[in-house]
């Protein structure tokens, strides 16, 4: 279309850009002219129906499924899917930059700092950032990882206890490591207080005895949980502290971007598959099927795991936020997003048969 | 057959039209009721050309604005009456059963 000055058809064309290019040439200039007739008088700028209206009939059109109402949510949904699993896969890698945990001694100064005069002496240094059963992850553990035990890889930590007769009360040991933290540049959160329950059947109920308190703290790269039992434990523990790692600052931006990466090869490659499968395709029924069962397998983790994680967040300050992976249900439920992969690549090879018209591109040529 | 494509087609059964053409004489069809938008109108257009119910039939420059006329083909108009006698046998049908919901007169 050759160019122009008017402000109204200039938008209108960049509204067209939703469609595929060979439609845009075959019919951007009448479609501008229907546009530019039925604007009314003076108007400079697309409704925002009309800009709503075009942009929906290209992506689908883009899409290869022109009648189709719903095939730009279904594309939108494998594109944010894919956005996600991309992100939390970026995060990880992005997790082994962080610095390793604390070992025996920075934790003894960093307990000596906050907890003056307590003798915190049995330290067990954490064996990785990340630990299943309490060890580093190895290939060996790859087949419990996926059937049933993925909610044991966890983040690992460096915990010190202290253990005999308590030197002070629950509160008092609590306003000291309160007023220490503060005093040696910590971010202190409000102490959390878990009431001590008995539970039957019908569900649990305080019992009115004492609480387990604990207290959450961060500075820079290091997390601190410390925790009071109400009553000391069965090997007499009366105080331990927990050291962990926040997310390294590479994982905010490694998650966007793998996040935005992966959203848009989703789009693409759902787009391709539809396109590919428009009928009479041989395999066009088994692809949406397949498709069906990839975005139930892989979007179920994470609507079971999200809301859980985010009233747990809610109920407890957290100074280290639990990794991505673990919004979206992984690995607790590995094996679900490993089979919806599994169909997601079925699909696509069977999108790959031979479509059975004599031209293929006709219905995304016309759109 | 969803109402837009009965009326594009039945705006085309008056001769060809170009696309302001049609989204304005599905609106006087109507009554006001439905106001096609460009790109509901092009979308069913493609879909209906692709099933040959309706053809492209000249271009025509207008104040520097192309326009381009379609116009019923034989099968369109098939189409068209196929839908016409299911509509006003569904409308006789609704129309049978209210009259005799009415209160009958003394």
């Amino acid at each position: 279309m050759p160019p122009t000055g008017d402000p109204l058809a200039r938008r209108y064309r960049r509204l067209l850009l939703g469609y595929p290019r060979a439609w845009r040439r075959a019919r951007s200039e009448e479609m501008v002219a229907v546009l530019l007739d039925a604007a009314a008088p003076g108007r400079t700028r697309p409704t925002v129906r009309e800009a709503v209206n075009l942009l929906r009939h290209g992506l689908r059109a883009r899409l290869g499924r022109p009648d189709s109402r719903s095939v730009v949510a279904w594309a939108a949904l494998a594109a944010v899917i894919c956005g996600l699993f991309s992100a939390a896969l970026a995060t990880w890698v992005a997790w082994q930059t962080a610095r390793p945990l604390p070992g025996r001694a920075e934790t003894a100064a960093l307990v000596a700092e906050v907890l003056p005069g307590y003798d915190l002496g049995n330290v067990q240094p954490g064996s990785a950032l990340f630990t299943f059963y309490t060890q580093p992850l190895r290939p060996r553990n790859l087949d419990s990882l996926l059937l049933g035990d993925g909610g044991e890889y966890q983040q690992g930590a460096t915990v010190a206890g202290a253990t005999g007769r308590p030197p002070a009360s629950q509160q008092e040991m609590l306003a000291l490591a309160q007023r220490r933290l503060g005093e040696t540049g910590w971010r202190v959160y409000a102490p959390h207080v878990v009431p001590e329950v008995t539970c039957t059947a019908n569900g649990c109920t305080p019992t009115g005895g004492p609480s387990d308190v604990s207290l959450a703290a961060r500075r820079g790269d290091t997390g601190l949980q410390l925790w009071l039992p109400g009553k000391p434990s069965i090997d007499n523990t009366y105080l331990t502290v927990s050291l962990s790692r926040p997310a390294p600052p590479a994982a905010l931006p490694a998650g966007i971007a793998a996040g935005l990466l992966g959203a848009v090869a989703g789009w693409f490659v759902f787009g391709w598959a539809s396109r590919r499968t428009t009928r009479p395709h041989p395999a066009a029924n088994g692809v949406i099927v397949l498709y069906a069962f990839t975005m139930l397998l892989w979007c179920a983790p994470v609507v079971l795991a999200a809301p859980s994680l985010l009233r747990h967040h809610r109920d407890e300050p957290h100074p280290v936020w639990h990794p991505l992976w673990e919004w979206l249900g992984q690995p607790g439920l590995s094996l679900f997003f490993v089979v919806g992969a599994l169909c997601a690549l079925s699909g696509l090879v069977l999108a790959t048969a031979p479509r059975r018209d004599t031209d293929p591109l006709r219905s995304t040529a016309v759109g | 057959m969803r109402e837009p494509t009965f009326l594009i087609l039945t705006a085309l059964a008056g001769g060809p039209r170009h696309g302001y053409g049609i989204i304005r004489e599905v609106t006087t069809l109507s009554e006001g009721r439905v106001t096609l938008l460009p790109g509901t109108l092009y979308t069913a257009l493609d879909r209906l050309t692709a099933q040959g119910h309706v053809a492209h039939d000249r271009d025509e420059t207008v104040d520097g604005r192309l326009r381009r006329y379609y116009r019923l083909t034989p099968d369109g108009r098939r189409a068209l009456e196929v839908e016409t006698v299911r509509l006003r046998q569904l409308a006789t049908a609704a129309e049978t059963r209210l009259g005799a919901l009415r209160p009958r007169t003394a």
